[in-house]
C-alpha cells in the first residue's frame, strides 16, 4: 500500500485524490431539496405573541421615515401590483417567492390584500431559514381602512384633534384621503371611491421617499449579476 | 446554512465589492502563474504543443465543482442561492462559436487579456480595447440582435436536473471526464512538440 | 508552475467567491459596466432606451461602476501584475509568432477582441463567467458554450497558424 503511493508523481497523487473525492460524491445531493423542517414550537410561540405583525400605521411611519432596513414584499399578482401598490414596496408574487433572492437575515414585511397570503409565504418562508419575516396585519384591506382612508372624527375633542390632524397628513402622504368615523360606522363602503383614489394619479404625491441603500427594488430592475 | 455569506447577510454590499478586490487578485495571481499572460502560451492549446489552458481550466472546475458538492451536500452552503447564469442554448452555442475564433485570432479571453496588460503586453491591452468596441457596437446593435439573444430555453438550469440524474453520478462523470483528458493531453503533447515555456 | 497546482488555485479562489458571496468569477461584465457607464455619461436618454445597456444600469440608485465584476477585474489586474512582477514575465513586449508584422499582429489582436465581445454577449458570459465558473457549477449552458468555445478555436486555429508560429 505504502509502496505504490509513495511512488505516484505529484500530478498521479493529485489524480488519485480526485477521482476518490468524486467517488465519494457519487451520492451527495447538494441542493437542498423543496422539502422544508421547522421548528413547530417555535413558530407556534410566535404566532401566538402575534410577535410577527406590522400593524399599517407603524409601517406607514416607517415609510414616512425613510427606514431602509427592511424589505417590502406585495405578494399579488403583477396586475394588481400595477394598479395599487404601498410605496418602496417589491411585486414578488408567489410562485416565484423562493427564487427572490431575498437575504436569509434580511427583515422581509409580506403583505396581501388581506391576510392568508401574507400568512401562507411567511410560513414558507419561515420554513426555509428565513429570519426574520413578517407580515402587514390585515394586510392591503388595513391599510386602506387605517392609513390611507382613515376615520376622523366629526366632531372631535382636542385630542382627536392632535390625533386627527396626523392621520390627515398621513393620508394625504399616501395620496388617500380620511373618511367621516360617522360614515365609516354607517358602514359606508370605502372601496369605491378608493379604486379612484388611491391610483396615484399624481405622482408626485404618492411618489416613495425611496429608501437609499438597503431596500432597492429587487427583481427587474436588479443589476445583471452574470458575467 | 451559513453560506454563500453575502446572502445570509453577514455583510454588506460595500464589503462585498472589498472582496471583489481580493478574490480578484487571486484570480490574476493564479492566471498569470499558469502562464496565461501570454498569448503564445494561451494559442498552444489550439495547436496541440501545449494544453496548459485545458489542464488549468479542468482542475480548476473540479476543484471548485468538488468544493461546491460537498460544501453543500454538508449543508454549509445553500446552492440555491449562488447564481447560475440562465441557459440559453441557441445563443450560447453561437456565442461560443464566435469566442472561441476570436480567442485564436486574438490571443487572449477577456479576463486572461486583462493579466496580459497588467503584464505589459501590448497585444492584450489592444485586444481590451477591441472589446470595449465590440461590447459598445453589439449594444448599439441590441434591438436588431434581441430576437437571437432571447431565443432558447431561458432557465437556470444544471446538467444533472436537466437530463435526471442524480447530482453526484454527474460530478463524479466529470472527474472521470478531466482525469481522463489529463492523460489524454499528456500523450498528446509528448506527440506534438514542446510546451510553451 | 504546474499546470494542476494552479488550476487547483484557481479552483479555490472560485470556490471563495461562490462561499462568500454567492456568484462566481467574471469578466465580460465589468467591461459592459464599464460601457454603461461611459454611454450614459454621456447620453443618459440614450443609454435608458437601450435595453443591452439598461440591464447593467438597474435602477439608477448606485453608479454602473459600483459593479462587482469591476471590482474584481481591477483585482485581477494588481494579482497578475503582483505575479508577473515577482516572477520577472513583467515587460512591455507584444505576444507574436515570428512570421508575423506588428501591425498586423495588433490588427489580429483588435479583430479577435471584438469577436469576443460579440460572442461573449451573446453567450452572457466569457470562459471565466461561462465556462469556469457554470462549469463547475453543472451549469447547462455553460457546458455548451465550453463545447463551442474550443470547437470554434480548432476550427479557426489552422487558418491563423501564421499568426503564432
Amino acid at each position: 500500500m505504502r509502496g505504490w503511493i509513495s511512488r505516484l508523481t505529484l500530478n498521479q497523487t493529485l489524480a488519485v485524490a480526485a477521482v476518490a473525492l468524486g467517488a465519494l460524491a457519487l451520492f451527495a445531493a447538494p441542493y437542498p431539496g423543496s422539502k422544508v423542517t421547522l421548528d413547530a414550537r417555535e413558530l407556534a410561540l410566535v404566532v401566538g405573541t402575534e410577535a410577527d405583525h406590522i400593524e399599517a400605521p407603524e409601517l406607514a411611519a416607517w415609510i414616512l421615515e425613510n427606514r431602509a432596513d427592511y424589505r417590502l414584499i406585495d405578494l399579488r399578482t403583477e396586475r394588481e401590483f400595477a394598479a395599487y401598490s404601498i410605496p418602496t414596496a417589491v411585486n414578488v408574487p408567489m410562485n416565484v417567492l423562493t427564487d427572490a433572492g431575498l437575504g436569509r437575515q434580511e427583515k422581509i414585511i409580506l403583505y396581501s390584500e388581506g391576510g392568508i397570503h401574507s400568512a401562507q409565504a411567511w410560513m414558507l418562508l419561515r420554513a426555509q431559514g428565513y429570519k426574520s419575516v413578517y407580515m402587514l396585519k390585515g394586510g392591503l384591506e388595513e391599510w386602506k381602512d387605517q392609513v390611507l382612508f382613515p376615520a376622523v372624527a366629526d366632531n372631535p375633542t382636542a385630542t382627536e384633534r392632535a390625533r386627527d390632524e396626523r392621520l390627515k397628513s398621513i393620508s394625504a402622504f399616501f395620496g388617500g384621503q380620511p373618511r367621516s368615523a360617522a360614515a365609516v360606522a354607517a358602514g359606508a363602503a370605502a372601496t369605491p371611491a378608493m379604486a379612484t383614489a388611491a391610483t396615484p394619479a399624481s405622482p408626485a404625491v404618492v411618489a416613495p421617499p425611496s429608501p437609499a441603500g438597503g431596500a432597492k427594488p429587487a427583481a427587474p430592475k436588479k443589476k445583471k449579476e452574470g458575467c | 446554512m451559513m453560506a454563500p455569506f453575502l446572502k445570509y447577510g453577514m455583510f454588506g454590499d460595500e464589503t462585498s465589492l472589498v472582496l471583489a478586490f481580493l478574490i480578484g487578485i487571486g484570480f490574476g495571481f493564479f492566471l498569470e502563474r499558469a502562464g496565461f499572460g501570454s498569448a503564445r502560451k494561451l494559442v498552444s492549446q489550439f495547436y496541440l504543443n501545449d494544453l496548459a489552458v485545458f489542464k488549468v481550466m479542468f482542475t480548476a472546475i473540479v476543484t471548485a465543482m468538488l468544493g461546491v458538492t460537498y460544501l453543500g451536500w454538508i449543508g454549509w452552503l445553500d446552492l440555491s442561492l449562488v447564481y447560475l447564469v440562465p441557459t440559453y442554448l441557441v445563443p450560447q452555442i453561437a456565442g461560443g462559436l464566435i469566442l472561441g475564433a476570436g480567442f485564436v485570432i486574438g490571443g487572449y479571453c477577456p479576463g486572461t487579456s486583462v493579466a496580459a496588460t497588467a503584464t505589459g503586453r501590448v497585444d492584450g491591452l489592444i485586444y481590451l480595447v477591441g472589446i470595449f468596441a465590440g461590447m459598445f457596437a453589439f449594444a448599439e446593435m441590441f434591438p436588431l440582435l434581441k430576437g437571437f439573444y432571447l431565443s432558447g430555453a431561458g432557465e437556470a438550469m444544471t446538467i444533472p436536473g436537466a437530463f435526471g440524474l442524480p447530482y453526484g453520478v454527474v460530478v463524479f462523470a466529470v472527474v472521470l471526464m478531466a482525469v481522463g483528458g489529463f492523460y489524454g493531453a499528456g500523450l498528446l503533447e509528448k506527440k506534438f512538440a514542446t510546451p510553451v515555456e | 508552475m504546474n499546470p494542476y497546482l494552479a488550476g487547483i488555485g484557481l479552483g479555490l479562489v472560485l470556490l471563495a467567491a461562490f462561499v462568500l458571496v454567492g456568484r462566481g468569477l467574471g469578466a465580460t461584465g465589468a467591461f459592459n459596466s464599464v460601457i454603461a457607464w461611459a454611454v450614459s455619461t454621456v447620453s443618459p436618454g440614450h443609454a435608458r432606451s437601450n435595453e443591452f445597456i439598461a440591464g447593467y444600469l438597474g435602477d439608477g440608485t448606485s453608479s454602473p461602476l459600483k459593479s462587482w465584476l469591476l471590482f474584481e477585474v481591477i483585482g485581477l489586474f494588481a494579482g497578475a501584475m503582483f505575479s508577473g512582477l515577482l516572477a520577472g514575465r513583467a515587460k512591455v513586449m507584444i505576444e507574436k509568432g515570428p512570421r508575423v508584422s506588428v501591425r498586423t499582429r495588433l490588427v489580429m489582436a483588435f479583430a479577435g477582441g471584438v469577436l469576443m465581445a460579440f460572442g461573449a454577449a451573446l453567450a452572457r458570459g466569457c470562459t471565466s463567467g461561462q465556462a469556469l465558473t457554470g462549469g463547475a457549477l453543472l451549469n447547462l449552458g455553460s457546458w455548451a458554450f465550453m463545447m463551442m468555445v474550443f470547437a470554434g478555436a480548432y476550427a479557426v486555429a489552422y487558418f491563423v497558424r501564421w499568426q503564432w508560429r
